[in-house]
């Protein structure tokens, strides 16, 4: 049975100088790029995220159809006064045809943020995105 | 296996274990970050007495710490054991093939970043299944995971130091 470990007389001190020269230059290397990379990651993640945003199809007040904003498609909503086609591609929706008189939506041409509405035929289309971007200020008065 | 080896690994065991248990008693900000103090065990049994070794005392640890701790074959558990085992595993690879290149602190870096990596990966396909959660925070975790993987690389560093100069290593104490 031997006794318990002894402490070393010359004991490692610990001190920067020290904590220094027992790393490898690879340590110092590894240790620099995980850091920097990770930082920068930090704050570049969300950038590098795809934006999830959905456009939202309410016929007559509900809720008809959500597509994610990135597919490109072309729909045909069915309204109470006949088709709205609309049309998504690009990031951006836009209608392209629709029964009302005056074809307001469709000179609304295309968008990438609020809202398309076609009223005679009942037809609103939202695009939803993460919430800060959605509550941009429309107008201001003083 | 000689004896001795065996003592060895109980004895190393036992250590990872202790801290193991003290370590989930430190409150941290969020539930699963732990500083991973028991890896200087391993990283000492490692550099000290090998690779398997160090695989069947972090094996040891993680299944009798999941035990005590009451999480056995839970979430945690996997967690554990898939972080657990692909670190030695690397760190052991990395040891074996390059054994100058790096130092303890080198060396516990890699451990530290297979680590959370596995974990990330376990935590994708078992309960999380969203790539955007695991993105955001994959970045915070890397650099926690440096940080308190060069921590733990320097005081395996000084104990590996100490062991060495005192003329006595673990096997001493036992026989």
């Amino acid at each position: 049975m031997a006794s318990c470990t002894q402490l070393p007389e010359s004991g490692v001190i610990l001190n920067l100088r020290n904590l220094f020269d027992i790393t490898t230059a690879a340590d110092r290397f590894l240790f620099l790029i995980l850091f920097m990379l990770s930082i920068s990651g930090i704050f570049f993640v969300r950038e590098l995220l795809p934006e999830s945003r959905s456009v939202l199809i309410d016929v007559n007040g509900k809720t008809a159809y959500v597509f994610p904003l990135q597919e490109n498609r072309t729909i045909a909503v069915e309204g109470p006064q006949g088709r709205t086609i609309v049309e998504i591609k690009g990031n951006r929706v836009r209608i392209i045809d629709s029964p009302c008189p005056h074809k307001l939506c469709v000179k609304q041409g295309w968008i990438q943020k609020g809202s398309l509405v076609c009223l005679p035929n009942s037809v609103v289309i939202t695009i939803q995105g993460p919430e800060s971007d959605d509550r941009g200020i429309d107008a201001v008065t003083r | 296996m000689q004896l001795r080896d065996r003592y060895r690994i109980a004895l190393l065991s036992a250590f990872a274990l202790g801290i193991h248990g003290i370590e989930s008693l430190i409150p941290t900000p969020i539930p699963w970050l732990r500083p991973g103090f028991a890896n200087i065990i391993t990283l000492v049994t490692l550099i000290l007495y090998g690779l398997y070794p160090a695989v069947m005392v972090t094996l040891i640890r993680v299944v009798l710490g999941s035990l005590l701790s009451g999480t056995f074959l839970g979430p945690a558990f996997l967690l554990s054991l898939g972080g657990g085992t692909t670190s030695i595993l690397a760190m052991g690879i990395v040891f074996i093939a390059m054994p100058r290149l790096f130092s303890a602190v080198g060396l516990s870096i890699v451990g530290a970043l297979t680590h959370n990596i596995a974990q990330l990966i376990i935590a994708y396909f078992f309960f999380v299944q969203r790539i955007e959660a695991i993105l955001l925070i994959t970045p915070l975790i890397m650099l926690l995971g440096t940080l308190t993987g060069t921590l733990n690389g320097f005081i395996s560093e000084m104990l590996i130091k100490n062991l060495k100069n005192s003329g006595q290593t673990i096997q001493n104490v036992i026989q």
